[in-house]
């Protein structure tokens, strides 16, 4: 095996299971629209909640995808494979990783616009929302795989997860928002920005090598 | 190097779920034999190849590997290793070609075909795994000794879930890489056929 045998297969693998992505999709679809169904339509109330509700469909949505993401590897051996190949394996988490974020993450982003229309989201705004994207979902992703590779090994492991990894997905959520109000209101955003960039540099730095820690120990 | 290749482990204590399995184990294999280790259900067969493997972590014991100690990492050994373990690692929504590809990248289309026409399963070429039996899904597993170049084998179990046939050519095969100066540590019920030279490794509970 190789580093780019292994991230073609990845993407192969991606490719032939795109049912999960348009699962998370669909997911998300349905929380952008019954938002305005179950609270108030009007422009005047969904104008300034629009960066909430899609931050937070977009959080739920990576959560699905991150959860899984070891589990079939886990339980038909091949994450023991990756183990004893040779290869570092921190590295192929990233790999793997980076495969799981394109695909969450460009369908939204293509969608994006569309999105922002149906929540009275303006076109000037649209620019700062996508730059929240692409700056904090790498910190959601991140962070979210220490949680699926430590809860790896336990058969309902999906809410201790999310007890786990929730609290450090706050700050994500708090300042990706923040940028979008303080863009909608003329203010500075670029402090927001930069602090999102800076989460997913941090978690980019520690997240694969303690993913890497967590599966060495589940796998036992 | 072929000459030196030894693998030897001594005073290996291995603990699962709180229960010691072995204790005080030691033994050499060096190129050119097969060590069989036999064993009741549970006795441990498999947690001592992933123990060896570098999956698990014994509780104390070192490993030494062409005169290398390897107790702490495996790097040296996993260059040289293949592990075939209980669970096949074959993706099921790859094809068995696919499943082969991902390990060796290398090899040439003719060497994955006569890889599978060894364990039979030619024609399966484009086929996605999932479509499979338990028993050929093994075999793709198995087709991997026939591409690899590592010296050191680890295999759990290998003739399970086999037909008659597919175990004599598994013979064979194993008996050709001894004979090639590899070394072989397999757990079997079965007992080896008489083409096979084994030394065995009994674990009682």
């Amino acid at each position: 095996m190789t580093y780019l045998s292994f991230f073609k297969s990845e993407l192969k693998l991606v490719i032939r299971r795109k049912q999960d992505i348009v699962n998370s999709l669909v997911f998300f679809l349905m929380i952008v629209t019954l938002f305005p169904l179950g609270v108030n339509p009007s422009s005047s109330f969904l104008e300034p909640a629009a960066g909430g509700i899609i931050w937070c469909s977009t959080t739920l949505a990576i959560l699905m995808s991150v959860e899984t993401m070891f589990k079939e590897d886990f339980h038909d051996g091949s994450l023991e494979q990756l183990v004893i190949s040779g290869l570092y394996l921190p590295f192929l988490i990233l790999l793997k990783l980076t495969v799981q974020w394109l695909a969450v993450l460009l369908p939204l982003l293509i969608l994006s616009p569309l999105f922002s229309s149906m929540l009275f989201l303006p076109w000037s705004i649209l620019s700062v929302l996508i730059f929240t994207l692409l700056l904090g979902s790498p910190a959601l992703f991140l962070i979210g795989t220490i949680g699926a590779a430590l809860t790896l090994s336990l058969r309902r492991g999906a809410v201790l997860m999310l007890l786990i990894i929730l609290p450090f997905y706050l700050p994500v959520i708090i300042f990706a928002t923040g940028a979008i109000t303080a863009a909608q209101t003329g203010q500075d955003y670029m402090g927001q920005l930069a602090i999102l960039a800076a989460i997913s540099l941090a978690a980019l730095a520690l997240s694969p090598g303690m993913a890497a820690i967590s599966i060495k120990a589940s796998i036992n | 190097m072929q000459t030196t290749l030894t693998l030897s482990a001594s005073n290996l204590c291995i603990e699962r779920s709180e229960k010691l399995l072995c204790d005080d184990l030691s033994f050499r294999v060096r190129a050119g034999e097969i060590l069989h280790i036999t064993g009741e259900n549970g006795a441990g067969k498999s947690s001592i190849l992933k123990v060896i493997a570098g999956i698990l972590q014994p509780l104390s014991g070192d490993l030494d590997f062409s005169g290398e100690d390897i107790s702490l990492y495996r790097d040296v050994l996993q260059a040289e290793l293949l592990f075939l373990g209980h669970s096949t690692g074959v993706k099921n929504v790859l094809t068995v070609f696919e499943n082969l590809q991902l390990y060796f990248p290398k090899a040439t289309d003719t060497e994955i075909n006569n890889a599978l026409m060894a364990v039979n399963l030619e024609g399966y070429l484009v086929t996605e795994a999932h479509q499979l039996s338990a028993g050929q899904k093994k075999r793709i597993a198995l087709a991997k000794l026939w591409l690899t170049d590592k010296k050191v084998w680890l295999l759990d179990e290998p003739f399970s879930a086999l037909d008659t046939r597919g175990i004599k050519v598994l013979e064979y095969k194993l008996k050709e890489h001894v004979e090639c100066g590899g070394l072989i540590l397999l757990t079997t019920h079965q007992k080896p056929s008489s083409v096979l030279d084994v030394k065995e490794l009994h674990l009682s509970l």
